[in-house]
């Protein structure tokens, strides 16, 4: 088995509050990257992630645990000799040097020859599009430009594991989309190992091979999207992942001759028992309530046992998003042709088994996605 | 008459000019969103309506007076900053409050107000909190309720839920159109997604390049964009551009991509022998195993999913990329490798390289 | 991110003691010479221990220096409440002007603004010695000298650019986003000065008038020259004790625990908004 290129082990990060009391960020993180992965740490601010890419890089001590580096235990290392590289959120370039001379700093202090010092220079601003700013001072560009000579700066660098904090969460969508492209190229044909946080899917999805999704300091479930959208461990991944979210609705459920989900002040849907396998009713159990979800695009219209008003109906341009009131919460459903429907009006809409999702009320762990037991 | 109307209306700051004389008419109750890429003057704009900001060159006319050298307290607006804005040293309550203390309400009038708001954007239970112990959406909220409490003729918002997490922006973006209509307010919203401008807005007004591109309904601009640039803001991913040159056929006009012979829609004629740019949206684009009349033979390169869409990055014979999009989650392997595009020709566009513009297909 | 060994550690307690006991010696030294007689001051050699007298204290607060030459008056008590006087009022009347300008600077970009903004703070660069000449000239010409007002006039040049350059600091700071949506809202803007700026800044004015009473507590070479003994503070007031009859040690080391104990008292209980004044300003972003 080949030696994983980071190891975290029961790792747990507290910060001494002031005033406040303690502050648990991270709990108790388990985590392995392979070398050549691509890995998200996604979750919404406060999380732990930013605290767990310092935690690795150096820049905050480990209160339990071991950081694992290459096979070498690392807790006590200082940040410039862990062979990491690291982008900042807060771009922190040295404003008396120019750009250039900023992303060149790194390869100075390795001591590369002038000649490869500028081809790896002009190679990389030639990624991130920054070519027109090499020569300018870090007060004179905009904060688009700053984010992405900061990110030069870090890729420029040969180091075992990049860490990258938020690194497009200045650019505008246009240009987000480009540079995610080209940022995936270069990491993939270097065959660099690479950790990023970041609170936006899209770019979680479309740089990383696996993503860790955290929150509360608890690593949620870390996994591929692929897995994250259709099989999420628990109630908190499953409406995370996934735009427009996951619906969800806390239902009393029957597991007789017939499986019935009952939504309280809701619909009911109704399957026969052999339309759902055994694995999946044994995992439901003899519970008597269960939480329910169904992903916007999965929800059936025109027909089915639901009934509804429609709340508002938003088309943009390549899909539609209508909303109607289910059981006082707002469901979403998405279609990729116009909807006729206008506000106010009633309109049915339905389930089937395959696109379920269970979750345990008590736990929001999942028991079931569809006709797979969890 | 126009509720809100600003005519010719020009800014410069020592960094160039941000507006060039743009104008802009809203009727009463309508929702008007300003929609362009970030630093295009959304925000300038909506500062100079509220009087922040004085306009170089212009007039602004609110509820049909001219208010263009009025001070901002006496315009009559309510406004939403990007950051909030809020007062770090007064509770919730006193924040939402401000808007009223300045026409000497009576206190009880006050309190009923603000509860009614504050109970409509569901922050009446932290009321009595400093802005620093409210969450994001929480403080989103309470600007919000600032804006709407003494019930103003013109609302305007400066991208509202950027600093939102995205499962709350979502949900605010499905609630927010009813609030505001019910607010019965004019108001300009102003965003950089285009999914919140085609949701939110009964128009968008879309600013580009010191001026508005195009000020139309949401569908009319994803249909039928003023420019290549407006095609270009417009849908996700974005719109596949590619240069082309029509000519005539006995069959009506035709491009040549990748190798293979398209038909243009008749309207086009006349563009024969003119170099155009083509532009076609992701969803516009059927990638099928089969080939047919009209389809021209590419590769499929990559499969990523996109919001309950699937992505595939085709590459043509020329070894030109188009993207294109289809609706479900289908990413099983095995589609990588040879296939075939067909385009819907009726969707197409075509722009002119030079100026941008969208050239109109001519009736026969 | 600490990674800090044990001699580090060690060496590092050992410098910073050293340069306490550099910086405090003196004080502690004066503190317990307050508290003795001139011979036991004057003993050698010096010793530790001693029986403390308040003579010292009681010859400044009565008034009465009795010395083996006879009976002195000492005006210690009236220098004080100079001191107390003169700096309050110059401090009261800096805010006054201060801080509006400050926020003037902050926030209107006029002509030639950084280059006054400029100007003004030369002023504390300035030695006192450089304008002192002419001032005491002029001072009589205008019939100033030996007056409250004159004193609390020429104080405006050590008090006004501290508080102009700590001030506009603070207002700089504060959002002006926070200030347009008070306005907004139907709030006219000097209600939103009030209301809003100079709360909000109020960490700030309250340190930088802090410090501007300290520096003009301290203040030594205009009151000497342009003040008579009726008018002078306690820094020039302890130049008294250098009598015909020999320097009164005693009560010199008294005084100047007097003089010191209130700005001492005043530093130590806000020390962390001083701090925090004098470095917010200074650092944006």
């Amino acid at each position: 088995m080949s030696e994983a290129a980071l190891s975290i082990k029961s790792v747990d990060k507290i910060y001494e509050g002031r005033g406040k009391g303690p502050v648990h960020a991270v709990k108790n993180l388990d985590m392995d990257v392979q070398r050549g992965e691509i890995v998200a740490l996604l979750g919404s601010s406060g999380c732990g992630k930013t605290s767990t890419l310092r935690m690795i890089a150096g820049f905050e001590e480990v209160t339990h645990g071991d950081i694992v580096l290459e096979g070498r235990r690392v807790n006590q290392m200082p940040p410039a000799r862990r062979k990491v590289a690291m982008a900042f959120e807060g771009y922190s370039l040295y404003p008396p040097l120019t750009v250039r001379d900023n992303i060149a700093f790194a390869l100075k202090s390795a001591r590369t020859s002038a000649k490869d010092v500028q081809k790896s220079v002009a190679d990389v601003a030639h990624i991130l599009e920054i070519e027109p700013i090499l020569d300018r001072y870090p007060s004179s560009i905009s904060g688009g430009e700053q984010q992405r000579a900061s990110l030069a700066r870090a890729l420029v660098r040969q180091a075992d594991l990049y860490l990258l904090d938020e690194p497009m969460g200045q650019l505008e969508p246009r240009l987000r989309a480009i540079l995610r492209g080209r940022l995936k190229s270069l990491l993939v044909d270097r065959r660099m190992t690479a950790i990023f946080v970041t609170h936006d899917q899209t770019e979680a999805n479309a740089l990383a091979d696996r993503v860790a999704v955290m929150e509360g300091g608890v690593l949620q479930q870390f996994a591929s999207q692929k897995d994250l959208r259709e099989r999420p461990a628990n109630l908190f991944v499953a409406t995370f992942v996934g735009e427009p979210p996951m619906n969800v609705f806390e239902s009393k459920v029957v597991n007789a001759d017939r499986v019935r989900f009952t939504i309280d002040n809701g619909p009911t849907f109704d399957f026969a028992a052999s339309d759902i396998p055994p694995s999946v009713r044994a995992a439901i159990g003899r519970r008597e309530k269960v939480v329910i979800g169904v992903r916007p695009h999965a929800v059936r219209l025109g027909v089915g046992s639901g009934d509804a008003r429609i709340v508002s109906n938003q088309w943009l341009g390549d899909q539609s998003h209508l909303a109607m009131e289910v059981a006082g919460k707002l469901m979403v459903a998405v279609s990729h042709a116009p909807i006729p429907a206008k506000v106010g009006e009633r309109l049915q809409f339905g389930v089937s088994a395959l696109d379920l999702h269970v979750f345990d009320v008590g736990t929001s762990a999942a028991l079931s996605h569809g006709l797979e037991a969890a | 008459m126009a509720n809100l109307e600003i005519r010719s209306v020009s800014k410069e700051f020592k960094t160039g000019k941000v507006l060039d004389r743009i104008s802009l008419a809203a009727d009463n109750g309508e929702i008007v969103a300003v929609f362009g890429p970030s630093g295009s003057g959304k925000t300038v704009l909506l500062r100079l309506i509220a009087g922040v900001e004085q306009p170089d060159e212009g007039t602004i006319l609110l509820g049909g007076r001219d208010v263009t050298d009025r001070a901002p307290e006496t315009r009559g607006v309510g406004m939403a900053f990007q950051n909030f804005a809020l007062f770090p040293h007064m509770s919730a309550f006193d924040n939402v409050a401000s808007a009223l203390t300045a026409h000497k309400v009576p206190r009880d009038v006050i309190r009923a107000k603000v509860e009614k708001v504050a109970a409509l954007l569901k922050i009446d239970h932290v009321l009595q909190h400093a802005p620093r112990e409210l969450s994001n959406g929480q403080k989103q909220r309470t600007a919000l309720a600032r804006a709407l409490v003494a019930e103003p003729k013109i609302l305007l918002l400066d991208d509202p839920l950027r600093n939102v997490d995205a499962k709350l922006r979502y949900e605010m973006r499905l609630e927010l159109p009813s609030l505001l209509k019910a607010s019965g307010s004019t108001v300009l919203y102003v965003t950089q997604d285009y999914k919140e401008a085609m949701a939110l807005g009964d128009r968008i007004a879309v600013l580009s390049d010191r001026n508005f591109a195009q000020i139309d309904r949401p569908a009319e601009i994803y249909r039928t964009p003023a420019t290549l640039n407006v095609a270009s803001l417009f849908g996700d991913p974005t719109i596949n551009l590619m240069p082309v040159e029509p000519w005539t056929s006995s069959a009506g006009p035709k491009i040549g991509i990748g190798g293979a012979e398209l038909s243009l829609p008749p309207g086009y004629g006349h563009m024969a022998g003119n170099a155009c740019v083509l532009g076609l949206r992701a969803e516009n684009i059927l990638v099928e195993d089969m080939a047919s009349p009209e389809s021209l033979p590419v590769e499929v390169v990559a499969v990523t999913p996109l919001n309950e869409r699937t992505l595939l990055l085709l590459r043509t014979d020329d070894g030109r990329e188009i993207l294109a999009s289809e609706a479900g989650t289908n990413e099983a392997p095995r589609r990588h490798g040879p296939a075939f595009a067909r385009f819907d020709a009726e969707a197409v566009l075509l722009f002119d390289p030079a100026s941008g513009r969208r050239i109109v297909p001519q009736s026969a | 991110m600490e990674h800090v060994s044990l001699p580090e550690r060690v060496v590092r307690g050992f410098l910073i003691a050293l340069i306490v006991l550099f910086f405090l010696f003196p004080i502690f030294w004066i503190f317990l010479m307050s508290f003795q007689t001139n011979e036991d001051i004057l003993r050698i050699p010096p010793s530790l221990f001693f029986t403390p007298t308040l003579s010292n204290y009681s010859a400044l607060i009565t008034g009465k220096l009795v010395s083996t030459a006879g009976t002195l008056d000492i005006a210690f008590m009236k220098n004080l409440w100079n001191s107390v006087l003169l700096s309050t009022a110059s401090v009261f009347i800096a805010l006054i002007l201060g801080v509006p300008a400050a926020y003037a600077f902050a926030r209107f970009k006029f002509r030639l603004g950084e280059d006054i903004a400029f100007t003004l703070l030369s002023f504390r660069f300035a030695p006192p010695l450089l304008v002192l000449l002419p001032l005491s000239l002029y001072f009589q010409q205008l019939g100033l000298t030996d007056t409250y007002i004159g004193l609390i006039w020429v104080y405006q040049l050590i008090a006004l650019p501290l508080i102009l350059w700590i001030v506009r600091g603070y207002f700089e700071d504060l959002s002006p986003d926070i200030e347009y949506a008070y306005r907004v809202a139907g709030h006219s803007w000097w209600r939103t000065f009030t209301r809003i700026a100079i709360p909000l800044a109020g960490p700030g004015i309250a340190a930088a008038g802090l410090l501007a009473f300290i520096f003009c507590w301290n203040n030594f070479v205009f009151a000497l020259i342009l003040a008579s003994a009726e008018k002078q503070p306690v820094t020039v007031g302890a130049l008294a004790f250098v009598t015909a009859s020999g320097i009164q040690y005693g009560q010199i080391a008294a005084a100047i625990v007097l003089s010191v104990a209130p700005t001492l008292a005043l530093a130590l209980y806000a020390q962390r908004y001083l701090v925090e004044g004098l470095s917010l300003g200074a650092v944006k972003g």
